[in-house]
């Protein structure tokens, strides 16, 4: 028989790291290497009890160990929230299509991200960097609902530093010591001056977020064309099969998860 | 390559090949046609010129229920006799799914390779059947490894692929070659059943396409109209031969990961719901909406092939007896009034 598809390979939690109250990441050590394209997602098994799909967090470049970040919201997550170091569950994948980087070569890249949408573009922003030279600009707009729902805290100093990189927060409900915008992750992009002929924009977030945020994008001038979205469904096979995560006439396991907004626009109901 | 045989020496043949394959052939069991295992007892039982099996195809191939991590016996060489056109058509959608893309679903291959397909035509259909709606004719044109059509107290017999043509080799020499007067008694037979379905569907007829029409009437309230009677028991996605979705079940049995894939229904609430229980389509109405945009739009664009084949199986199932035919033509009727 071929190479079976359906079975997951292990995978060692070597670490699980606090980023919020309900968001864990899990450093992952597979035991065969996994190598996977930024914006790719895998199946992550917790044995007997089920398995969902995840888009790593870590940059493609380290390939000995694969971080993934959870948050909290149904039965497979709080079963993950439990897991200790240590513990063993099942990777299979990567699937899909993830982030044409090289599509955004010469570019002004602006990532537009939400809440725990930023696992994604944290493993984005990593190739970005390791890149830097190819790209014009990369301008990070991100929000959380608050200062301590922000994913990634000890990573940002760091970013800030990074030459051609730009980074904007805001969060919905500031807290004492907060310094940075309050308000929607909306309102970041009234205050980036990008230069729109020469740009692309990257969109990850919760559903509502996706959705006015990528109006808002249009609204500024950007086209359908030059806008990338993730589109989280609930894949169940991620071998382009089991129907789960149809999108109109595309799956989302294979045709996605990242999508031009011009080649979906016209589905109804894609923010759902 | 055409012959004819006659029935005494075809189920001869078939008492002899019972030995190394196990054979499916649809016989009468309470005013059904059923898939039965061929025995010497039961060979000359089979029903081969009516309408399609009440089992469609895809059971001898995606199974309703399968473990898929744990490592299977190869699958016994298996033949399905008597499958019609509407089957067929339906393959065709399974293979696209199972077979191509970025990966293989190794069971279903292994499967798919060890059955050998006997098609047969279908001469009296049912008030159910609608495969000319879809421009499928009542007869297999392509896809099968042997046709058999009745005619003439034996069949006529067709060979369909170099895995058909193997496999009648060791009668190869005993079979006389097929007369241009069976041939075009065949084709007169085949007319007649075409006519038949065609009269049976001419109230349903429409002037657009059915693809056509899903999905300019996307936004018609006859959609949630017809799913009132629905109760989502999910028959119409179990019995249809193009109907392919599932879900993929880690259970506690042995082994590393041990999961089970079973057939899933796109008509039951939870099937597209995703993280902190958002659905996308949490109305009964769109997702019976949205299961008929998958049949008639979306796997045409991905596949070219239409994935509903009027066999008719979804319009007995129903509980709610929603007719699909009764369906379009109510959604098409605004314009063609």
């Amino acid at each position: 028989m071929t190479e079976n598809p359906y079975l997951p390979v292990e995978a060692k939690i070597e670490k699980i790291i606090d980023e919020t109250s309900n968001i864990k990441t899990f450093v992952l050590k597979p035991s065969r290497k996994i190598k996977f394209e930024t914006g790719q997602f895998v199946q992550l098994t917790i044995p007997g009890i089920g398995e969902a799909p995840f888009t790593p967090s870590s940059s493609p470049y380290q390939t000995e160990k694969i971080e993934i970040t959870i948050m909290k919201v149904g039965l497979l997550t709080g079963k993950l929230h439990e897991m200790r170091e240590g513990e063993i569950v099942g990777i299979r994948g990567p699937y899909g299509r993830g982030y044409p980087f090289d599509d955004f070569y010469n570019k002004e890249v602006l990532v537009l991200g939400g809440g725990v949408g930023m696992a994604p573009l944290r493993s984005l922003l990593l190739t970005l960097l390791k890149n830097v030279d190819k790209f014009r600009r990369i301008v990070l707009c991100y929000g959380a609902k608050t200062p301590e729902d922000i994913v990634y805290k000890d990573a940002f100093p760091e970013w800030k530093k990074k030459k051609k990189l730009e980074i904007l927060r805001s969060v919905d409900k500031a807290a004492p010591g907060w310094e940075e915008t309050e308000g929607l992750v909306t309102v970041l992009l009234d205050k980036v001056k990008m230069d729109l002929k020469n740009s692309v924009a990257v969109v990850c977030g919760p559903p509502i977020m996706m959705k006015f945020g990528t109006f808002k994008l249009i609204d500024l001038g950007y086209k359908p064309e030059s806008i990338y979205l993730s589109m989280e469904k609930n894949m169940s096979c991620g071998l382009g099969k089991c129907g789960h995560c149809a999108l109109g006439k595309y799956y989302v396991c294979k045709d996605g998860p990242v999508f031009k907004y011009d080649l979906i626009k016209d589905i109804p109901d894609i923010w759902l | 390559m055409k012959f004819y045989i006659n029935k005494v020496d075809w189920e001869k043949f078939l008492e002899q090949i019972s030995k190394t394959y196990r054979i499916y052939a649809p016989q009468e069991v309470y005013d059904e046609l059923s898939y039965q295992l061929l025995s010497p007892e039961n060979v000359n039982n089979t029903t081969y010129g009516t309408y399609r099996a009440v089992q469609p195809l895809k059971i001898f191939f995606s199974l309703p229920q399968e473990k898929v991590t744990a490592v299977t016996s190869q699958p016994e060489k298996t033949i399905v006799l008597g499958v019609k056109n509407c089957d067929l058509k339906a393959l065709q959608v399974l293979d696209k799914i199972f077979l191509e893309g970025d990966f293989v679903d190794p069971f279903y291959r292994e499967r798919r390779e060890n059955t050998l397909i006997i098609s047969s035509d279908c001469y009296q259909p049912k008030d159910t059947c609608f495969c000319t709606l879809l421009d499928n004719n009542p007869f297999p044109e392509e896809g099968f490894d042997l046709n058999v059509s009745p005619i003439d107290n034996g069949f006529l017999l067709e060979v369909g692929s170099p895995k058909g043509e193997s496999f009648i080799a060791s009668i190869r020499e005993d079979l006389k070659e097929a007369t241009s007067d069976l041939m075009e008694k065949r084709e007169r037979k085949r007319k007649e059943a075409k006519k038949r379905v065609v009269e049976v569907n001419r109230e349903f007829k429409t002037k657009r396409p059915f693809s056509v029409i899903v999905k300019d009437e996307y936004a018609s309230p006859v959609w949630e109209e017809v799913t009132k009677t629905c109760v989502e028991c999910g028959a119409c996605t179990n019995i249809c031969p193009s109907c392919y979705c599932f879900l993929l079940v880690d259970t506690k049995d042995e082994g590393k990961f041990p999961k089970v894939k079973f057939w899933d229904s796109c008509q039951h609430t939870g099937f597209a719901r995703v993280a902190a229980d958002v659905n996308p389509r949490a109305k009964l109405y769109e997702r019976l909406r949205n299961r008929y945009l998958c049949k008639y739009e979306y796997r045409p664009e991905n596949f070219g092939i239409v994935a509903c084949t009027g066999c008719g199986r979804c319009v007995e199932a129903c509980q709610g007896k929603i007719d699909k035919r009764e369906v379009i033509k109510k959604l098409s009727e605004k314009e063609e009034k």
